[in-house]
């Protein structure tokens, strides 16, 4: 298949001795450090951190002394809201999946062209993606807001009364989805866009001349022709709705009564603010192997697909 | 070069008076304006009385306080004096070390003032950690307006059953009888510590740290539940109360959309600056009432619930931070905020001047009462008192049974014991 690899795919062996060779040992030597020494001081050592203090009782005061060993992972298993954090992020994978992702494209195909009012919209699309989010949670907090928000305005003018969405435990996960959708659907259609834009347009032109339906032409050309970036971008939808936090702090704070956490914000209420570090360093192991698993199973199965 | 050693000079320069200045952070959390610009002019007055020393304000909101503070306070950026609620909170920093002991500093005179309950709660194992300013109670704050309006006798609520039954004569009248912020949830657990210091009382609930007769499962903190269910049942909040922050609750009651509010002496001002019109509610339009009574209840009548806050000193803090907390407690400057209406100083005399009569009132309350508890949340620390939090607002929203809260509490309780 002639798709564009992304640069991440394969690490072959034959070119881990070309680093051997000494012309590019200079430049690795000068340049990988920086880079190195930041991803160890800001990734690595606070995993390390966090995995250790999981194994203490720990309030976040003073030195570690309090070993516990893994009752902390314990207590998190049996925490009575942690199923609904997990639950709630699974939520936010499908949605975005399966309809953020769709959404994306569809935009995308359609936006494809070049011209200054495609520019325009496709700009618009963007900007959600361009705010920062607590500025997104704060804004649809408005929105939402049931007695001042615009949704109940509308409500006024259909002649219905609206839910208070964000103090709803059915209409929350909606209220906050939504809000996901609009805020990275247009991150994703960039993504798109770029692969679609990266189709020679010779190819097009010719099924186009043999008489190929458009949807064909989606179907067989386009979709298998940026395949690398879909899968990229999967990616990026499962491990951002797994990491997701700043939305739903100013939206519902994980509200009402804890049915709208996320693993993160669980994590926050639960062991931050609560001053059970080693608690909040328990859920962080789990979600962190839950990302390498995810990561490794999902390299194996779809990155790999592109080498054939 | 040239230009560049000329700058380097300058630089200097701007550098050497502020290197003999000491500077002392002070983190506060204030966010009404009017009582920053006092804040601010008491600084200046402090700086201008004492050249050698720079009171550098720094701000955080409440929230973002409580959550930052543990961090905060380990690192570099520590503040020198930062805001305490005392309580259990206080006894973690004391137990970590990252709290300066100044029980040798402080003048006997200041410490006379203060009095021994404002001195106490903020001594921790014979260190002095801090020094109080300001008490506060939680009371019943009521609009007259729609009293009026749904025929409603403000003496009938002195009872639990006349309190409910007032509840109903306002659903029935169509106005919405209860504001609460249960987003936040400490809003909603001032419903339940009143309910706890009404049916338990001092002794129960000193017992039930202790972890005797049961602990926090023990019955009357099991009735406090069912008879907050009792009024959740009701559906006394305001539509999408566990949406609503603190402040969204006191703007819709200073709003006058709900008949009232069970909040704290300072929503007084609060609830004026979170209004639509900033006005709140016109102050004769405005009363409020002790918590109900409950019939058999083991508490004191006269028992309230609030708070004893000040000021703590970080373990780097200089002793000029220990003289300008001092000097920001005392009678003299204490008392132009209580004379403003922003809270109640606790220095003596401090509040002789205070000419609001919200507060002169609640003040007397308070130096009445038999128990003055402590915010059950900052009182039992983070780990009980989240779960206090957050059993409360489940309550609120009827989404949780009165045994299984008790039992969620003792459960984090008998995990510290």
């Amino acid at each position: 298949m002639t798709t564009i690899a992304p640069s991440v795919a394969v690490p072959m062996p034959r070119r881990a001795r070309r680093y051997m060779d000494r012309k590019s040992l200079v430049p690795l030597l000068l340049f990988i450090p920086p880079a190195l020494i930041l991803f160890v001081v800001l990734v690595v050592l606070p995993m390390i951190d966090a995995a250790s203090f999981s194994v203490f009782d720990w309030t976040g005061y003073g030195p570690m002394t309090d070993f516990v060993g893994l009752k902390n992972y314990e207590d998190v298993l049996r925490h009575r809201h942690f199923g609904t954090a997990v639950r709630n992020s699974l939520l936010v994978i499908a949605i975005s999946l399966l309809v953020q992702l769709p959404l994306a494209m569809w935009v995308s195909l359609a936006l494809v062209e070049k011209r200054v009012s495609v520019n325009i919209i496709r700009t618009l699309f963007f900007l959600p993606y361009m705010l920062a989010e607590i500025a997104a949670g704060l804004i649809w907090k408005f929105v939402y807001d049931g007695n001042y928000g615009i949704l109940p305005t509308i409500g006024d003018a259909l002649g219905t009364d609206m839910p208070f969405v964000l103090g709803d435990k059915f209409w929350v996960m909606p209220a906050i989805m939504l809000v996901i959708v609009w805020k990275y659907f247009g991150f994703h259609m960039m993504i798109y866009i770029a692969g679609l834009q990266s189709i020679p347009t010779e190819v097009i032109e010719a099924a186009r001349l043999d008489g190929v339906k458009k949807w064909q032409i989606v179907r067989h050309i386009k979709l298998p022709m940026i395949w690398g970036s879909i899968v990229i971008s999967v990616f990026f939808s499962i491990i951002g709705a797994l990491q997701l936090f700043d939305l739903v702090i100013p939206l519902s704070n994980g509200g009402p009564n804890n049915s709208s956490h996320t693993i993160v914000s669980f994590l926050y209420q639960f062991g931050i603010l609560r001053m059970k570090l080693g608690f909040g360093g328990a859920v962080s192991v789990m979600l962190f192997i839950a990302c390498v698993v995810i990561t490794v199973v999902y390299r194996r199965l779809l990155f790999s697909r592109e080498v054939d | 070069m040239k230009r560049f050693a000329l700058a380097a000079m300058l630089s200097v320069a701007a550098i050497l008076p502020a290197a003999a200045q000491e500077t002392v952070d002070w983190m506060h959390i204030s966010s009404i304006p009017e009582e920053v610009a006092l804040m601010e002019a008491a600084v200046a007055e402090y700086e201008a009385a004492n050249p050698d020393v720079k009171i550098n304000m720094q701000f955080l909101e409440n929230e973002a306080f409580k959550a930052k503070l543990t961090t905060l306070l380990q690192s570099d950026a520590a503040p020198d004096i930062f805001y305490s609620w005392g309580g259990g909170v206080l006894t973690e920093q004391a137990a970590a070390g990252v709290l300066r002991p100044v029980e040798d500093l402080v003048d006997p005179a200041v410490a006379e003032a203060i009095g021994s309950g404002g001195m106490s709660a903020f001594t921790r194992d014979g260190h002095v950690y801090g020094l109080a300013q300001q008490v506060s109670e939680v009371v019943l704050w009521y609009n007259k307006a729609l009293f009026e309006q749904a025929g409603v006798d403000p003496a009938s609520l002195e009872t639990w059953d006349g309190f409910l039954a007032a509840v109903q004569t306002f659903k029935d009248a169509g106005i919405t009888p209860l504001a609460v912020g249960a987003k936040d949830k400490w809003p909603a657990h001032f419903w339940w510590s009143k309910l706890v210091v009404r049916l338990a009382g001092q002794d129960a609930f000193d017992a039930a740290r202790m972890g005797e007769n049961g602990g926090f499962a023990a019955e009357p903190f099991v009735k406090a539940g069912e008879m907050f269910l009792q009024l959740a049942e009701l559906e006394p909040f305001q539509e999408g109360f566990l949406a609503a922050s603190y402040g969204d609750a006191s703007g819709y009651f200073g709003d006058g959309k709900a008949a009232m509010h069970l909040m704290g002496d300072w929503d007084y001002g609060a609830m004026k600056d979170n209004s639509a019109n900033k006005l709140g509610i016109p102050d004769d339009q405005l009363g409020f009432l002790p918590f109900p009574t409950i019939e058999g209840g083991a508490g004191d009548p006269t028992d309230t619930l609030g708070g004893i806050n000040g000021w703590l000193f970080h373990k780097n803090a200089p002793d000029a931070a220990v003289d300008f907390v001092e000097w920001y407690t005392s009678a003299e400057v204490a008392s132009r905020f209580g004379n403003a209406g922003f809270f109640i100083p606790i220095a003596k005399g401090a509040a002789d001047g205070m000419t609001n009569p919200f507060k002169v009132q609640i003040a007397q309350s308070i130096n009445a009462a038999h128990w003055h508890s402590i915010f059950f949340d900052q009182e039992l620390g983070p780990q009980i008192g989240g779960v206090v939090n957050d059993i409360s607002a489940e309550l609120a929203g009827n989404a949780l049974s009165a045994e299984e809260a008790a039992e969620l509490v003792e459960e984090a309780a008998a995990d510290l014991r």
